[in-house]
């Protein structure tokens, strides 16, 4: 193979090329595919679309500055960071953008640029371009920069805007509660859960709830989930077996004790649990290789999720769940190795 | 191997934080100010430089299968003795540092300089590296501090230097805080080491005009 | 055989110069940490009391296990404080000093130990949230943050820790009440 480390990425089509990770030298038989990294970025951006516009039809322009500060300065970081080491800008895969919008959905919409901008330097910065830059990252970048944010500016992270119609948006915008929050301060004061406002299924659903400004409708974020399955961005085993696994989790508990636990539909819906399975979980660089390691880790993040949101400090734990369960993936790879072919174990 | 030397390279060439990486515990737990970072870091020189020279003075009498238990009970006594100290005489550094003091005995600093210099050098040779070790430390201690705190606080050694209108950054001065800073610092320590290294001259004094070349290979 | 007399007998000598040593140390030291032990106290005593006359450090009720220290005027009782605690902060103990007048209005209080997180629950020991408590008593507030419908202020971001100090505070003045007579008992009070 020719050597290209002494030329410069721009000026060689080879490495430029090399760098989309579209070219691979292997033996036969080969498979064409025209799927390379920046048309899986665009399908997974479209695929957010939705569940942003809903963020922005409820917050308002403050929603769509988020965005685009995220977006623009996740761009920028990557952009000076690679000039600064001397490596080649690989901006255009779009990955930068991704983890932009990314983080802006998991941000309450009235988060001030500052902090938009801080969350973008902890992902772009720290969790990826430290770590050697696209796939060699280990943990979510849109979610340590969330969880660097939260653990911070733990007031600034948790004011939640009230959702409003688009065309009713007021210059002094109140705040509220996210539904787990109330809940939470429910069974924290009164020991049962019917003291806590606004446990109907149909608003979270839709989206009329407080909280990070991507996470509100599950409906929006299911339906991108979906595209992304029938696009085979992603399979099935993630978001279901996570989703699943915190059904049944709290459908037990709530048959038990119908009083002290949320019914598992609200827990479906409510809260980021949307967001996190299909969008965050399915991560590829950050999840496990085989089928069976995809249901190990989902299942493994379903558990952690529940047991926050129950028993924990914070009323909602899918980001840290994920990224517990990012720390696992290499172990899970390691366990469910397939043997090859012929092979005897 | 001469005094002065012995004496340097604690501070930057074998750093006792970001090159042997060593003591990690008082580092990552009592860094969260500039001043936490000061006291621990003095009190464990003291104690680095007493059990250098006790250990250098009973070398010779102590048989090889029992030095360890020596080293150990020496260590220990010291750090006992600074306990005390501090506990009569400095009580609110006393309450900061806290568990942290009587940890000293584990640290790895000290038993390690007492096993692989003490023990087989001069006095004079281990005070100086004692010294030296010392020193190191507690400028990585302080450095560690001074950032988790400017950042995570808003002021070094209390004097507040941002405006009213800084919001701390919490995290700095929780746990992960600890872990970030100390890499972050790793990493700046060994690329400054890798930038003086031969190897980069001879590389650009070879190949002027290819930076690129250079940078692969670092 | 003789290898092994060696060793224990260098041990034993490195040990037994070692707690020499050490005894030394601690004998030495012992008028200053004393010292400096009652310093905190009486530091912490002044900082929750009314002016008083007497060694409030010495004048001391012990019932049903609480310790009451008692601060005179002119040989009447003007103030008596308490330590108390509560295990529901975020992390760890929470102790606090409450310094009262006869009747059980608040002097002052104190937060003695607390490792709550640092920037957040430590709050508790700024000046505005302590001074709250001035002038409260039993019946004149309700014992309860503001979220949780009280009188007291909570820390944005961080409910749990002024909960607990609230608790706590709550939890020695009814101790304080309960076993006024015998804490007061043997003592003139002013009126």
């Amino acid at each position: 193979m020719k050597n290209i480390s002494a030329s410069n990425p721009a000026e060689d089509p080879a490495r430029e090329q090399a760098t989309k990770l579209s070219v691979y030298v292997s033996s036969s038989p080969h498979v064409h595919s025209t799927e390379d990294v920046p048309w899986i970025m665009r399908q997974v951006i479209y695929a957010l679309i939705p569940g942003a516009l809903v963020g922005v039809y409820f917050f308002g322009i403050p929603a769509l500055k988020v965005i685009a500060v995220a977006v623009v300065s996740c761009v920028v970081m990557e952009v000076l960071w690679q000039k600064l080491t001397g490596n080649p800008i690989t901006v255009k895969d779009g990955s930068a953008v991704l983890t932009g919008l990314l983080l802006a959905m998991n941000l309450p919409s009235g988060a001030p640029w500052w902090l938009v901008v801080i969350g973008s330097l902890v992902a772009i910065i720290i969790a990826k371009q430290l770590f050697g830059g696209i796939g060699n990252n280990p943990f979510n970048p849109a979610l340590v920069g969330r969880v660097f944010l939260l653990i911070s500016f733990p007031v600034a992270m948790t004011t939640w805007p009230e959702p409003r119609s688009f065309f009713s948006q007021a210059a002094d915008a109140t705040t509220g509660a996210t539904p787990l929050g109330a809940l939470k301060t429910a069974i924290f004061e009164h020991g049962t859960i019917a003291a806590a406002p606004g446990m109907n299924l149909m608003d979270p659903f839709l989206g009329n709830v407080g909280g990070s400004l991507g996470e509100i409708s599950a409906l929006a974020l299911i339906l991108g989930g979906i595209y992304l399955i029938a696009r085979k961005i992603i399979t099935w085993h993630i978001p279901v077996v996570y989703i699943a696994t915190v059904a049944v989790f709290t459908g037990i508990l709530w048959l038990i004790n119908p009083e002290g636990y949320a019914s598992p539909s609200f827990h479906l819906v409510a809260g980021g649990l949307m967001l996190g399975a299909f969008f965050m979980a399915t991560d590829m660089v950050t999840s496990p290789i085989t089928n069976t390691g995809k249901v190990v880790f989902a299942a493994g993040c379903g558990v952690i999720t529940v047991v926050i949101r129950l028993w924990g400090g914070y009323p909602e734990g899918v980001s840290f769940a994920i990224l517990i369960m990012n720390a696992f993936v290499p172990l899970i790879n390691r366990a469910t190795r397939p043997t090859k072919f012929g092979a005897v174990r | 191997m001469s005094f002065n030397k012995e004496l340097i390279k604690g501070i930057w060439k074998e750093n006792p934080v970001f090159i042997l990486v060593l003591g990690m515990c008082p580092v990552l737990a009592v860094t969260t100010s500039a001043i936490n970072g000061l006291g621990m870091g003095v009190a464990t020189t003291f104690v680095l430089i007493c059990s250098n020279i006790v250990v250098s003075i009973i070398r010779s009498y102590v048989p090889d299968r029992v030095r360890i238990p020596v080293f150990i009970v020496v260590i220990a006594s010291f750090v006992t003795i600074v306990d005390l100290t501090m506990s009569g005489y400095f009580r609110g550094l006393y309450h900061a540092l806290g568990l942290f003091i009587p940890l000293i005995v584990v640290n790895c600093i000290i038993l390690g300089r007492a096993e692989a210099f003490a023990s087989k050098k001069s006095i004079p040779l281990s005070i100086a590296d004692a010294v030296g070790m010392g020193a190191g430390f507690t400028l990585a201690l302080v450095m560690l501090g001074g950032v988790r705190e400017i950042f995570g606080n808003g002021t070094i050694f209390d004097f507040s230097i941002f405006g009213s209108g800084f919001e701390p950054v919490l995290v700095m001065i929780l746990p992960p805080g600890a872990f970030l800073t100390l890499g972050v610092l790793t990493g700046v320590f060994s690329a400054i080491e890798k930038y003086r290294s031969k190897e980069w001259r001879k590389y650009v004094s070879q190949d002027l005009g290819k930076t690129a070349v250079v940078r692969e290979r670092l | 055989m003789k290898e092994i007399v060696k060793l224990i007998s260098v041990l034993t000598v490195v040990c037994v110069l070692a707690g020499l040593s050490l005894s030394f140390v601690s004998d030495a030291t012992q008028e200053a940490r004393d010292y400096q032990d009652r310093l905190e106290l009486l530091s912490s005593l002044n900082m929750v009391l009314p002016a008083h006359d007497n060694e409030a450090d010495k004048d001391v009720v012990e019932v049903t296990g609480d310790t009451y220290y008692l601060a005179k005027k002119d040989g009447e009782v003007n103030g008596i404080a308490f330590i108390t605690s509560s295990d529901k902060g975020y992390s760890g103990l929470i102790r606090v000093i409450v310094g009262v007048q006869p009747d059980g209005e608040i002097v002052s209080i104190g937060i003695l130990e607390q490792k709550e997180t640092p920037g957040l629950g430590s709050k508790i020991t700024e000046d505005w949230f302590v001074d709250q408590y001035k002038g409260k008593s039993l019946e004149n507030a309700r014992w309860a943050v503001k979220k949780d419908s009280g009188d007291f202020e909570q820390i944005s971001g961080a409910t749990i820790s002024p909960r607990a100090v609230t608790g706590a505070v709550q939890k020695g003045l009814q101790a304080y009440q309960e076993d006024k007579q015998e804490i007061l008992g043997g003592s003139d009070v002013v009126q």
